[in-house]
């Protein structure tokens, strides 16, 4: 159907406002970035600075470590993502195809928890991770992070492999595969998308993690990860905005490649031709 | 190749149960067909037989071999399913090897298999392909091929037709035909379409409300159906439904005496079908006025009142304008020019009517 003059007109100008709105805090980080601290809160603000510090990023990277927090985040990502995957891929697919006794309330009861605060979560956490010697490793950012991802990564999963035609499994199961193997020989390599986009959705939850990063690694300077790191650069009455400005894009860059990596399984479509 | 045995199966669901002590001996190397409306329990059925579902009684021997607990993948059969089930993510001779690898055949075996298979079926150009890149009737076939080159005991086929359009339907009905006649393998074959049960089977068991109605060769489920549902559900358009009161081996039908089954006495249902009557005059004949034509051509569907006397209360297997009751369907071949509302005269023989205990719906003969 075509649309109207005036329609498209509103419809551009509602993309146009919305990416605007989306795009300008990050705009507005690199031009802090990129000014000079003392140009930061004149009136009228500057839109460019006049000289921009290209050197800032060269400077953060000599005067932190941040490839080591960089590194630290990574692995608590990789290891939540990890733990969050094989679990939530066999309590998704259990959720969807089998009916068992109570499973639409266990269903309910991961919701709910999906559903509680994060930081609701830190105090008994912080009590077992005392108990069993964790505090302060990498294995306690981990495992905090596995428990906000599991109840996300789960639904996710579960809605996924819910359009996937139960006929497929069915195929592969006459065709000789135990059910388990009939899930990862034919269901996984299905769900590539869906796996991707959700562990892309993983990835970005545990990387912008403080409270728990805060609250577990704070002792150990040498497991912090990027952004408790970038909150040790706030002085206690002088804060350089503009060098933690560049520290967060720094931060950011991780995520963007992932994203730029992952984007082609995030292209849905694999499963067309499955069926008529 | 092999014969299969269906001993009493029984499938509940909790309080429903789907299916009642269906029993069934399929010989080696024939093609049935289950059939019924939807939700009449025959696609559980199958499910059963592939060992996808577990029966809640009963037993299912193939080839002699009680199958009943044993996995899907262990029962030698192979499976088409109504939406193909392609592997999306596997070519098209990945997919037909698929079974084949699965049971560790080495891999020059199946690729000779498959490409057997692929010459069959006419798809050995389309084998580097994936299935999203396939026509409907493609998939159907690639979908057929994964079963062929299984060499199973038994191929179970669940609606596979039906997301053809009705050109590749009809095409794709005769070469299953022709597969079945070729391989002789044990085939069978689940729909709702009773054009196909009709045209593809050597035996066709109906079923309703997970019962069977009747098992027999598809000439003898037209000319003598067990009971008015299965009379009512094989033929096209279904057929004409009638009620009478039978004394004395006769009945009053349109006005006229006709003789009915010694064993009907009272109340009796009678059926016609459409293309038994004929325009002119007969061993009786009526004077209808058509409320409806349909001209297709070659053939010409009329709609016209029932007697007064002979309205049935209800049809079972028509449609809802249909059932209303005051409707019958005359199919007639080269009957000439027939108008709406104008007076035709049309005609039967009494011999071709069957006649139903409006009770229980079995037929009298």
């Amino acid at each position: 159907m075509k649309q109207s003059l005036p329609a498209r007109l509103v419809l551009y100008a509602s993309v146009i406002l919305t990416c605007a709105i989306l795009v300008f805090p990050i705009y507005w980080l690199v031009i802090t970035a990129l000014s000079q601290p003392d140009q930061l809160r004149q009136l009228p603000p500057k839109f460019w600075p006049d000289e921009p510090r290209w050197g800032v990023f060269a400077k953060i990277l000599a005067e932190r470590p941040i490839f080591l927090w960089l590194g630290n985040s990574a692995l608590a990502a990789l290891g939540a993502v990890s733990i969050s995957m094989v679990v939530s891929v066999l309590a998704g697919y259990s959720l969807s195809r089998f009916r068992v006794r109570g499973g639409e309330s266990l269903g309910l009861f991961i919701l709910t928890a999906k559903m509680l605060p994060a930081t609701l979560l830190v105090i008994p956490l912080f009590g077992i991770f005392r108990m069993t010697g964790l505090i302060g490793s990498m294995w306690s950012i981990i495992l905090a992070h596995a428990t906000l991802i599991i109840p996300f990564t789960t639904w996710m999963l579960k809605g996924y492999f819910d359009t996937i035609p139960r006929e497929l499994e069915q195929a592969a199961m006459v065709d000789g595969c135990s059910p388990l193997g009939a899930l990862f020989r034919v269901i996984l390599p299905v769900s590539a998308p869906g796996l991707a986009a959700t562990a892309l959705y993983g990835f970005v939850l545990s990387w912008s993690d403080y409270a728990y990063a805060r609250t577990f690694l704070t002792n150990v300077q040498d497991n912090w990860t990027a952004n408790l790191g970038i909150t040790t650069m706030k002085g206690e009455y002088i804060s350089n905005w503009s060098d933690i400005s560049a520290a967060s894009i720094l931060v950011a860059l991780p995520i963007l490649a992932v994203y730029l990596f992952l984007e082609r399984y995030l292209v849905g479509g694999l499963t067309a031709g499955s069926d008529k | 190749m092999a014969a299969i045995v269906i001993d009493r199966v029984r499938k509940s669901y909790g309080a429903l149960t789907v299916l009642k002590d269906f029993s069934l001996d399929i010989a080696d190397g024939e093609f049935v067909v289950l059939v019924g409306p939807s939700g009449c329990g025959k696609s559980t059925m199958l499910k059963i037989l592939a060992g996808l579902e577990a029966a809640s009684a009963g037993t299912i021997r193939i080839g002699g071999r009680d199958v009943t607990d044993l996995a899907p993948g262990d029962r030698d059969i192979a499976m088409v399913f109504q939406n193909y089930a392609l592997y999306p993510h596997l070519t098209v001779a990945s997919n037909m090897g698929f079974g084949l690898k699965m049971r560790g055949t080495p891999a020059d075996e199946i690729a000779r298999r498959v490409g057997e298979a692929a010459r069959i079926l006419d798809v050995e150009h389309l084998l580097e392909r994936r299935p999203r890149q396939l026509s409907g009737g493609q998939r159907q076939r690639v979908a057929l091929g994964r079963a062929i080159v299984r060499e199973p005991q038994a191929f179970l086929m669940d609606e596979p037709l039906s997301n053809l359009d009705a050109k590749l339907r009809v095409h794709m009905r005769a070469e299953i035909g022709a597969l079945h006649q070729r391989l002789g393998v044990t085939t069978i074959y689940v729909t709702h379409d009773q054009i196909e049960a009709m045209t593809m089977a050597n035996r066709i068991v109906i079923i309703k409300d997970g019962e069977i109605q009747q098992i027999a060769d598809p000439e003898t489920m037209f000319e003598r159906p067990a009971n008015q549902f299965v009379a009512g559900f094989i033929g096209s358009p279904g057929m004409n439904f009638l009620t009478a009161r039978a004394e004395q081996g006769v009945a009053q039908l349109f006005g006229t005496s006709v003789p009915v089954p010694p064993g009907a006495d009272g109340a009796i249902t009678v059926g016609l079908r459409p293309e038994h009557i004929e325009a002119g005059d007969g061993p009786v004949t009526f004077v209808a006025r058509p409320n409806l034509v349909e001209s297709l051509g070659s053939e010409k569907y009329i709609y016209f009142a029932a007697p007064e006397d002979n309205r049935p209360p209800g049809f079972l297997t028509r449609s809802e304008e249909d059932r209303r009751g005051d409707r019958l369907i005359a199919r007639l071949i080269n009957s000439g020019p027939i108008r709406i509302g104008e007076p035709v005269t049309l005609s039967f023989d009494p011999a071709r009517l069957h006649v139903f205990d409006p009770a229980s719906g079995r037929a009298i003969r």
